[in-house]
């Protein structure tokens, strides 16, 4: 019964979530099929809700933001940047240079084993476990330094309110530079292995569609929108840290000789080409790092009474592997803040799943929700549940919420 | 009629055979993990643990699904490994010639091999999941596509032996004694050589591996067709899938590379029959790692509409453009 | 149909695997056995992957430096550090701890340092191992 035979049959449905092989992280399908083919689709996150938003507003900045490490099992520096930039706003610290350009050395480290883990993942999902096993092996060159620069392979704990925790000494610089010369010589068997493959090329070619008006129109960020051809990117668009000094412009498909169709395939040369991109940063950055200080105060309990006294409310932004990540922090005088909101980049990207996968066959369906990388841990934010009930909320009911706790906050 | 005695020899030869092809079968998936293992870099599980998941398997229960047909979901399995156990009785295992061999021939052998992924659609309609469902409809359409490519494949050899002036053209025996290759001109070699090629992209789809394993597509899937399955089930279809890895083997090498080495050093007896009997495991090994380890290693998934397109045009295209060759080739030499 | 994996993976074969086989090369039948085995020198462990230096494991404590000061539990993310008011000093409970290092970062008398161990898994979270104090 393939694709092209009419069926009498009605649709039938077709569940997959929340828990599945094609799916790392828990999130719920509900697919109307009609054979192969797939008429209509519908997800329902918030099955990874873990309260850390709660557990942060009664903790001090200085604890959250080694909290703010564990939001994300991938990316490790991607969230307590933003945080730390958030708090630095409020408490109006200036970072030292020098720390700023570490903080970007291995933010980009991070987006290079993020992406190579986002290919590895993508290669399992099309039953290529081969290149799972290459990808994911490249990728433990960058583990092991972001290892041996912060002492931890996963939850680095390297960004400090006011800087970073540890320094980039001249001592270091060539084991980093051995590793970023391996990716250089590696990059091309990379894009070759990904690129020129036919059986690769068949399968993400023209799937997964997501088309520029699309992107745009539903807010994507991050590798999902610049593949369908929207320049975006919060370190060219918005120059923080030490990416101002930086001249880097957004990679789109078109940087690999091809047109822009939005499909997976544009996706996977997005991202490989951005190992790249990260790979001339932190070299640029090891060259440029200027002397001095890494952390604005180097006494905790100096930066912890800063930070309690410290009122107002910023949003901190960073360019994480999967898009823009947003923290909103608002400050009131006490050691814990008042307010912490966590969006992740896979939040603004989830929607796009919808008009990438109706109309595509049932195979095409793991890869297509592997290609905007999501990464639902840290994107599930709400889960009501009352009793045994399941609320659905609607968007008037949220904005009721809203109005009722910024009249609560406002003390009103 | 036959008499006791032989009826009875052939009984124990037959139990004996199926007993040393489920062993042979698990050995052969233990060493196609193993190479695969070591293309990606990695050391591999031991040789025998196929051997371990099985006996873990046997000692598991069968979880029946609310929704499944009970009686048809346990008979599937048992008819998968049976019916892949009859073909191996048919096929000749170096200088020992098939023990059914009298009763029945290559077209018999094709429609064996067409049960065990007839009991898995079974099987996998009888388990009332949707993604058996799926899995078994794809299964459907991937068998329809290979059995064309096969039928040429199978209809040139009889040709060939057929117009050689072989008596009984289809049989295995005979195949087994008329070498193809040594009846054949120039002209059939590339034929038989484009035939052999097809046969090597048939026997991962006929296995159900990558890229043809749609069907069972963990990814999207879960399983398929084997989803629901588990325990002692699950273990017989492992069983039928190791046997039937063998019979894929033993088929390739009955029908492309039919040679002994006993003629070779003089030998005669038990010792010939030994000896034989390795050098045919021998070339099953060699065949199963180029045809299966390789493609199911160096390849990603193909979509279903993919798996048809090729069998159908490509693969069946081929085929047919390698019939033709050695029916030209054939043709020729009765010119001249 | 370019297929560049096949040339990669026949090479491959002829390669070393990458996998570092630690603890053993297949799997024992019981890994409580084998370790037994092992810490009575029946067996030998290949060792798992150095840590580098400034590596970030299990914490160690020095109690007789220590001033009581409760500095540490402040900072302390995962609330893994309890105050004994009875001996003045601090118990830590590994399981809980996250790794951070911020107490040491923090600590005025520099008793808390990390250690190069990782292999802290176990099955009781109030093992001995897995109190610091």
């Amino acid at each position: 019964m393939s694709e092209g035979t009419p069926t009498k049959k009605a649709p039938y449905v077709v569940p997959i979530g929340p828990i599945h092989p094609a799916l790392k992280e828990p999130v719920q399908f509900l697919f109307d099929m009609e054979g192969e083919v797939v008429k209509k689709a519908d997800f329902a996150p918030g099955q990874a809700h873990r309260g850390i938003e709660w557990m942060g507003m009664r903790r001090n900045p200085i604890q959250i933001i080694h909290m703010t490490d564990r939001i994300c099992g991938i990316c490790g520096v991607t969230h307590s940047f933003a945080f730390a930039r958030a708090i630095e706003q409020i408490v109006d610290i200036e970072v030292p240079a020098h720390a700023e350009y570490i903080r970007v050395i291995i933010a980009e480290f991070e987006r290079i084993q993020s992406h190579l883990l986002w290919a590895g993942v993508a290669a399992h999902e099309l039953g290529f476990d081969t290149l799972f096993y290459l990808a994911w092996r490249v990728r433990e060159e960058a583990m092991d330094v972001i290892e041996y620069i912060t002492g931890n392979r996963v939850n680095y704990g390297l960004i400090q309110v006011g800087g970073v925790r540890r320094d980039i000494t001249p001592e270091q610089h060539p084991t980093i530079q051995k590793c970023l010369d391996g990716y250089r010589d590696l990059l091309g068997k990379m894009l070759n292995l990904f690129l020129k493959d036919t059986t690769i090329a068949i399968r993400c070619k023209d799937c997964g569609l997501l088309s520029f008006e699309e992107a745009r129109n539903l807010c994507t960020v991050g590798p999902t929108a610049r593949a369908s051809g929207v320049p975006k990117d919060v370190r060219v668009d918005y120059p923080y840290s030490a990416y101002g000094d930086l001249d880097i412009s957004p990679i789109l498909p078109t940087a690999y000789g091809g047109d822009i169709n939005g499909d997976v395939y544009d996706r996977i040369v997005v991202r490989l080409l951005e190992v790249a991109q990260s790979v001339e940063i932190i070299e640029t950055c090891l060259k440029e790092m200027p002397e001095g200080p890494i952390l604005w105060e180097p006494k905790l309990p100096k930066l912890l009474s800063a930070c309690k006294k410290a009122q107002g409310e910023a949003v901190g932004r960073h360019e994480a592997p999967r898009g823009e990540c947003l923290h909103y922090v608002a400050m009131d005088g006490h050691e814990a803040p008042a307010m912490w909101k966590v969006k992740a980049s896979s939040y603004s990207n989830l929607h796009s799943w919808i008009p990438m996968l109706e109309g595509e066959q049932l195979a095409d369906v793991p890869i297509i929700v592997a290609s905007i990388d999501p990464c639902l841990s840290c994107t599930d934010r709400v889960a009501v549940i009352r009793g045994a009930k399941r609320d659905l909320m609607t968007k008037e009911d949220l904005h009721q919420l809203s109005v009722e706790k910024t009249r609560r906050i406002q003390g009103c | 009629m036959l008499s006791m005695d032989i009826l009875l020899v052939t009984i124990l030869a037959a139990i004996g055979l199926s007993i040393i092809g489920i062993a042979l079968g698990l050995i052969l998936l233990g060493i196609d993990r193993r190479i695969s293992a070591r293309m990606q870099a990695r050391i591999g599980p031991p040789l025998r643990q196929p051997f371990i998941d099985l006996k873990k398997l046997l000692s598991k229960e069968n979880v029946i699904p609310e929704n499944a047909i009970p009686s048809l979901f346990n008979a599937a399995p048992i008819v998968a490994l049976a019916s892949s156990i009859v073909v191996l009785l048919y096929l000749p295992i170096g200088s020992m010639m098939p023990i059914l061999g009298g009763y029945g021939d290559l077209i018999l052998v094709m429609y064996l091999l067409a049960v065990p992924a007839l009991a898995m659609v079974a099987g996998g309609f009888a388990s009332g999941s949707p993604y058996a469902t799926v899995g078994a409809q794809r299964e459907m359409v991937s068998m329809i596509a290979y059995e064309l490519p096969l039928a040429s494949i199978v209809i040139a050899v009889a040709w060939l032996l057929y117009s050689s002036g072989v008596a009984d053209p289809f049989a295995l025996t005979s195949i087994v004694a008329n070498p193809i290759w040594s009846l054949v001109g120039p002209l059939g070699v590339v034929g038989l050589i484009i035939l052999l090629l097809t046969f090597a992209w048939v026997s991962p789809a006929e296995l159900s591996k990558i890229p043809f394993d749609t069907p069972e597509a963990e990814t999207e899937l879960a399983g398929g067709v084997l989803v629901e399955y588990s325990g002692k089930n699950l273990g017989l279809f492992t069983v039928a899938q190791g046997v039937k890895t063998l019979v894929m083997g033993g088929l390739a090498v009955a029908i492309f590379f039919p040679w002994n080495l006993s003629p070779l050093f003089g030998l005669t007896g038990y010792v010939a029959l030994t000896v034989d009997a390795a050098f045919f495991f021998a070339k099953v090994i060699l065949l199963m790692i180029l045809s299966v380890t390789v493609i199911r290693t160096g390849l990603a998934r193909f979509r279903i509409t993919h798996v048809v397109t090729l069998f159908w045009v490509w693969l069946g295209v081929a085929g047919l453009f390698g019939l033709s060759l050695v029916i030209l080739d054939s043709v020729l030499r009765g010119w001249f | 149909m370019a297929l560049p994996m096949i040339r990669e993976i026949f090479a491959q074969v002829f390669k070393r695997p990458a996998t570092n086989p630690f603890p053993a090369r297949f799997l024992p039948p019981s890994v409580t056995e084998f370790l037994k085995k092992v810490g009575a020198g029946e067996a030998t462990i290949n060792p798992p992957v150095a840590t580098p230096p400034n590596f970030r494991g299990k914490i160690v404590y020095d109690r007789d430096g220590c001033i009581g000061c409760n500095l540490c539990i402040r900072v302390c993310p995962a609330h893994a550090i309890e105050f004994i008011p009875e001996t003045k000093r601090i118990r830590i409970y590994v399981a809980q701890c996250i790794f951070c290092s911020q107490c040491n970062d923090i600590c005025p008398k520099g008793v808390l340092t990390m250690s190069p161990e990782f292999l802290l898994a176990t099955e009781d979270r109030f093992a001995e191992s897995q109190i610091v104090e």
